[in-house]
């Protein structure tokens, strides 16, 4: 039994590589459907954007890059599909210069999917160097701040921004990120002097962090990595990428746990066994 | 020179210091004049930092590709891959599309730096099975602990797990909102405090090493 122990302890990784592949495929091949079930912080961000009247201004930060795709567009395409659907005006910039050709996908895509125009029911604003020092730019004077779009068409004058002058004419902003600046940069430098309200969206690794700002009410709500874009898909009831691939994820959990237990049975067996650590 | 050197950055960073600190409770409208002005100066600071970070980069890895230190091909892909980025970059005028059709840069980002970072990113998962496997041990109480609280969370965090074993849903939840906030709310007042004495040490002259390390700072 030890050295069937022992054996297992040392086991090759890639039998454990070719474990997590096959629970990330064959869910996706054949997907189960299980229930998704709607946490209260993801419906705190879904029940505010249905309170919000038609053409409120919506800010949508997309503050990530390519490496959280997966978790965080997701997100972004069921935030847009409600927004776009309760007709509010939105507003997509993003902080991560990494991330500019990814948000410009992503907004363009879905505005065209739902029959939106540039300019009249959004505008993509792009980069701009400076972070916290451009969110308080955006505090004083929007125009300062972007003067012209990413497709470099002049922000003033445009329909989308009637009215719009700085953040404090903002009624939401929801900063999707995969690190800083993110969300606490947008809540100490914009909501706490701009007094907007505000949420946040996250990868599944940094939602942890966020609870003392949602406890606190800080943000009025949080979106946590792909369970919680999953979430906000069957609140909005348009499935997508996120509600696929939560089968799979259910798949990886389970063999982690399964391995963890395995590996924490075998180092029972060889308690007391001088060679067991290696 | 000590006088550029060592004088002349203290005073400005003690003058501007207390001014945005106090300028924060005035909201004067020269206050606010103020503070538009110098967000518009801090984002040029922050775009020229851009351009000498991308400077120093060539830098260093010009100097390893020179001496052949070790590693100095990967250096050399860098630096092709960064010129080849920029001369790609400007050729397209920085646009991904143009009236709805993609650029060659657009094209360079769609197809090479967008899976290469999800293909990076996603590794991850299974270094991260495998570490599991091997680390996450109960050897004492707290890391039994630990480990119960983790299940727990990757159980109920699920939509299978919520399925099979409901109540670990009302237990994640209580998990994340109750104990973990506590830790996490501790950790942060506790960095946040750091950060406003060492902000006071900055403007008060006491902490210098921003200055860098010359024997005049």
């Amino acid at each position: 039994m030890k050295a069937f122990a022992r054996r297992m302890v040392a086991i090759d990784r890639r039998i454990i590589f070719l474990l997590i592949a096959a629970a990330v495929l064959v869910p996706l091949l054949r997907p189960f459907g299980l229930p998704i079930k709607v946490s209260p912080e993801v419906r705190a961000v879904y029940d505010y954007m249905e309170t919000l009247p038609e053409r409120s201004v919506f800010l949508l930060s997309f503050d990530f890059d390519p490496s959280s795709k997966p978790e965080l567009e997701p997100q972004a395409v069921a935030l847009l599909r409600h927004a776009f659907r309760k007709n509010l005006r939105v507003i997509v910039m993003t902080h991560w210069l990494t991330g500019t050709g990814l948000a410009d996908d992503v907004v363009s895509t879905v505005a065209a999917e739902m029959g939106k125009q540039r300019g009249t029911d959004y505008v993509f604003l792009g980069w701009a160097p400076g972070a916290y020092a451009l969110v308080i730019a955006m505090g004083q004077d929007l125009y300062t701040a972007f003067p012209s779009d990413y497709r470099k068409i002049p922000t003033k004058d445009m329909a989308v921004l009637e009215g719009v002058r700085s953040l404090r004419d903002v009624n939401y902003l929801i900063s999707l990120a995969a690190g800083n600046p993110g969300i606490e940069m947008w809540y100490v430098f914009g909501k706490d002097k701009y007094r907007f309200e505000m949420a946040g969206g996250s990868t599944g690794v940094m939602a942890p962090g966020l609870y003392p700002f949602l406890r606190s009410g800080q943000i009025n709500g949080l979106i946590g990595g792909l369970q919680g874009a999953a979430e906000y898909e069957t609140l909005i009831g348009l499935t997508g990428t996120a509600t696929a691939g939560m089968d799979a994820q259910s798949a990886t959990h389970f063999v982690i746990i399964l391995l963890v237990v395995l590996c924490n049975m075998f180092y029972f067996v060889l308690r007391g066994d001088p060679g067991r650590s290696r | 020179m000590i006088f550029f050197k060592r004088h002349l950055p203290l005073a400005i960073t003690f003058v501007m210091g207390i001014t945005f600190a106090l300028q924060y409770y005035v909201p004067h409208p020269v206050s606010e004049a103020a503070i538009t002005a110098v967000s518009k100066w801090m984002q040029i600071i922050s775009g020229f930092a851009l351009l000498l970070g991308i400077a120093s980069l060539f830098h260093m890895h010009a100097v390893k590709i020179r001496r052949q230190a070790a590693g100095w091909g990967y250096s050399l892909v860098l630096y092709g891959a960064m010129l080849g980025t920029m001369v790609v970059g400007f050729g397209s005028h920085g646009e991904t599309k143009v009236d709805g059709a993609q650029t060659a840069f657009g094209w360079l980002y769609d197809y090479t730096m967008v899976p290469l970072q999800g293909t990076m990113f996603s590794v991850l998962a299974f270094f991260v099975a495998s570490a599991a496997y091997r680390a996450f041990r109960a050897r004492s109480r707290e890391a039994s602990v630990l480990l119960l609280s983790a299940v727990i969370v990757m159980v109920g965090r699920v939509p299978l797990g919520q399925v099979l074993l409901p109540w670990a849903w009302d237990v994640t939840q209580w998990l994340m909102n109750v104990i973990n906030s506590a830790v996490r709310r501790a950790i942060l007042i506790g960095v946040s405090m750091g950060s406003v004495a060492l902000s006071v040490k900055i403007i008060l002259g006491k902490e210098r090493s921003y200055l860098g390390g010359g024997k005049d700072a």
